[in-house]
């Protein structure tokens, strides 16, 4: 359905260039066919394309873009189900999965009922895995099977069992076994198939950064004891695994031990040693001699630098402290490692921007010649810290340069083909578009603003109440009341309602600009701002019942009076005036004095006397400025008795002779 | 089993008339009187839903089938085991959403895939709901060993979905 709307829309020249690009034999045969008598050259039969069996998938799913109004496809299509604020997105999709983890609980709880064959071929994953224990009879093979699955924990309990029984194991294959021990650190993964989790889990920075996590002593080492005589692979493997895992002190002991013995390394431990040359030496200096020494012994060695060189020597010189040596030493790296031939990815970029865009540095535009690098180029992942450039790139469009066309220009990028899937999980998602709509309502006029606004609010990114903030703050310096009641429902569904700063702003943005009637279009106006106070008011008395999370103060009352009176509900405002009346105790401040002049004034004409002696005598009681106030009512009403006396004991006997 | 036993002597004459001298039989059949169809009830009260108020006849015409699938077309592969899976499914389907489904569960097979669809109350949480999607899912997908998906829709109230009471 889809696919042919699509085409119909296209012009024709393109259809066939989109055909083209995917099915391409059909189509010329086809055309080739149409018009023979055109042509006298004898008819050529074009060479077969291979094709992969999901390229027609792929073709496909090229044709259909993200839907900005529909939630992401992992939710469903309902609107009981369709998530509304960021903690719904991250509860619904983890509950999806975590109904995924019961149900392959069961299939190995009951092992018993799942071992039928459907499929033609068996499919391996729907069958319950095998379980090893003491007894289990394994042999060489079932290990071998382990590894290539990645199965840490079954493999090293089988390779205990080997060890147990004495059945001798190749060199090979403890090799292997070594590579996915110290991969792992000894550690079960997190499964390949909970991609939510992966999407979700905190990027746990502090972790990362600091402490060592390698288990010291463990099998990996004695694995790596066991190989006699220590193989290149063997000092590989330990290298990297105490690289990765931050154990920074016996990784570079062992790359010298190996160099001493004269052990040929390859380029990848080379780059793994380079990456934590931040945690063996303290200044910038020092890294970078370091780093420099290690990469002469690579040379030495007439090993070949590759990518992950790259980015993890501009890794190394992100870590210096002193500006200038980090610039300098970025300058003189890039344009060696271009003539070595080096592409740099993603990750490269990111490096670049950290190292030249710092918070207290000199303002760098280097992102400009990078985008006019990369503009309407389609990346793939080749590194693992590809993922952090667009949320980086965005931050520096934001808070380095404040550069509104960049910031589109990065965003154009990050909608290039296939570039979106380097976007990283959900945090980087959210950093980016924090960053991006906090620019653009920065910039923008609040118009263009509020068009990116629909597009990207609520399905793709819901903002947080900072950014909330940020879109209130320009909307009162452009005056854009009409956007107010749609920002406040979008507030009450996203549950910022209890944020105090929000609600003041929402109130002061509709105080202070009081709409003109005479424009058809601010017409509503009054009425919609009367029902967003009477909600907020609301909503407010509610959430002090149960959470105390927030509560009244009178200026916030008194905007929500005045927006009342304003939409003309003077029932409801006079129950809020009650409401300040009766509490005033308790509520924190009083309403603004414009506040209780148009209460009194919608009063007079309301014709309820009682009412507006009430806000004169809480004006009295406050020490507020009541002489215009009681001048309104004199002027208003014609009081009787009882209400004159009262009037004169407010404010005395000598403002009515006057 | 009932209409069987009744037609048991009715068999028997066609059978002996066929075999006397052959003929037409032209009456009724019996067992198209009965099945998809529900009994008046004295008070008038069974709620019936839109698919439960038309019988099997309109099938194609007022309402659709409940199970979509190539198996009974002429080569089709596995007619019998997906009739049997289609039980299990709908069975699964009512006991694990249990006293949620207030319509027929609709089963469509296409290549590989199986897309079962059914209208849910909203009596539990979404978060609720989205686990029970994961866990039917994938251990349908583990039975039948192959795709399974859920395509769910809500309703408010289990009134919503009656159409007449009979």
């Amino acid at each position: 359905m889809f696919l042919s709307r699509h085409l119909r829309l296209l012009p024709r020249a393109s259809i066939a260039r989109s055909l083209g690009s995917s099915g391409a034999h059909y189509t010329t045969a086809a055309s080739s066919n149409a018009a023979p008598a055109e042509e006298d050259s004898p008819f050529e039969i074009p060479n077969r394309i291979e094709r992969t069996p999901t390229d027609i998938l792929q073709a496909l799913a090229g044709t259909v873009g993200r839907d900005h109004t529909a939630p992401h496809y992992k939710f469903h299509d309902d609107p009981f189900l369709i998530p509304m604020s960021n903690a719904a997105k991250r509860t619904y999709a983890m509950s999806k999965e975590s109904g995924r983890k019961a149900a392959k609980w069961i299939k190995e709880e009951h092992r018993e009922l799942f071992l039928h064959q459907e499929a033609q071929p068996a499919v391996e994953k729907f069958a319950p895995s095998m379980v090893y224990t003491e007894n289990s009879e394994v042999d060489e093979s079932s290990l071998q099977q382990l590894i290539a699955q990645s199965e840490v924990k079954d493999a090293v309990l089988v390779y205990n069992l080997l060890e147990q029984k004495g059945s001798p194991i190749s060199a090979d294959l403890k090799q292997s076994l070594l590579e996915l021990v110290c991969f792992h650190n000894n550690q079960e993964p997190l499964p390949e198939e909970y991609i939510e989790e992966r999407w979700f889990i905190q990027n746990n920075r502090r972790r990362d950064r600091h402490g060592k996590t390698w288990k010291d002593g463990d099998l990996a080492e004695k694995l790596y004891a066991e190989i006699e005589p220590k193989t290149p692979q063997a000092y590989a493997s330990l290298i990297r695994g105490m690289a990765k895992y931050l154990q920074c002190e016996r990784a570079y002991a062992l790359l010298q031990e190996a160099g001493e013995k004269q052990i040929q390394l390859d380029t990848n431990t080379f780059n793994s040693i380079i990456e934590i040359v931040s945690y063996l030496k303290d200044t910038a200096e020092q890294r970078w001699q370091l780093c420099t020494e290690l990469l002469q012994e690579m040379s030495q060695q007439k090993l070949r630098p590759n990518l992950g060189t790259l980015n993890a020597v501009l890794q190394c010189i992100s870590t210096f402290g002193n500006f200038k040596l980090a610039r300098s030493s970025a300058l003189q790296v890039l344009p060696e490692f271009k003539q070595l031939g080096v592409n740099p990815s993603l990750g490269t970029y990111y490096y670049l921007l950290i190292i030249f865009c710092r918070e207290r540095g000199p303002v760098s535009h280097v992102i400009v010649d990078i985008l006019n690098d990369i503009a309407g180029k389609e990346f793939q992942i080749e590194h693992p810290k590809d993922t952090y450039f667009f949320a980086t790139a965005m931050d520096v469009c934001r808070n380095h340069l404040n550069d509104k066309s960049l910031a589109k220009k990065v965003d154009e990028l990050l909608h290039t083909g296939k570039n979106y899937d380097l976007v990283g999980d959900s945090f980087k998602e959210s950093v980016y578009y924090r960053n991006y709509l906090a620019l653009l309502c920065q910039t923008e006029s609040i118009e263009d603003f509020m068009l990116t606004y629909d597009l990207l609010v609520p399905n793709i990114y819901i903002p947080e109440p900072g950014i909330m903030e940020e879109i209130l703050r320009a909307i009162e310096i452009n005056n854009a009341v009409e956007h107010v009641p749609r920002i406040w429902s979008d507030m009450v569904v996203f549950d910022h309602t209890h944020r105090e700063s929000l609600l003041l702003s929402v109130l002061r943005i509709m105080v202070d600009n009081k709409p003109n009637a005479e424009l058809p279009a601010q017409q509503q106006l009054p009425e919609q701002c009367a029902k967003v106070a009477l909600d907020m008011y609301e909503r407010v008395e509610e959430a002090m019942k149960r959470l105390r999370k927030v509560s009244f103060t009178g200026q916030m009352l008194g905007n929500i009076l005045t927006l009342l009176v304003r939409g003309g509900n003077f029932e409801k405002a006079s129950e809020v005036f009650a409401h300040i009346d009766k509490n005033q105790h308790r509520i924190p401040g009083t309403p603004a004095e414009s506040a209780l002049h148009e209460y009194v004034e919608a009063s007079v004409q309301e014709k309820s006397p009682s009412q507006a002696l009430a806000a004169l005598q809480y004006a009295v009681e406050n020490n507020m400025e009541s002489s215009a106030l009681a001048k309104l009512i004199h002027e208003g009403f014609t009081l009787n008795e009882t209400h004159l006396a009262k009037l004169k004991t407010l404010v005395g006997e000598s403002f009515l002779d006057k | 089993m009932n209409f069987l036993k009744k037609l048991v002597p009715q068999v028997a004459l066609a059978e002996a008339q066929l075999l006397s001298r052959s003929s037409i039989h032209t009456s009724a059949v019996c067992c198209r009187v009965q099945s998809g169809r529900y009994r008046i009830t004295t008070k008038r009260n069974r709620p019936l839903t839109y698919e439960m108020a038309n019988p099997p006849h309109f099938i194609g015409h007022r309402k659709s089938w409940n199970s979509w699938n190539t198996s009974t077309l002429e080569d089709g592969l596995r007619p019998s085991q997906t009739a049997i899976e289609d039980v299990f499914i709908r069975k699964f389907m009512t006991g694990t959403w249990h006293a949620l489904v207030c319509s027929e569960v609709i089963i469509k097979r296409q290549h590989n895939t199986i897309r079962i669809a059914a209208l849910i109350r909203q009596a539990i949480t979404p978060r609720k709901m989205y686990f029970l999607i994961g866990y039917t899912e994938e251990l349908l997908s583990y039975w039948m060993q192959c795709p399974v998906t859920l395509e769910l829709q809500t309703v408010g109230d289990k009134n919503d979905v009656i159409f007449k009471y009979i």
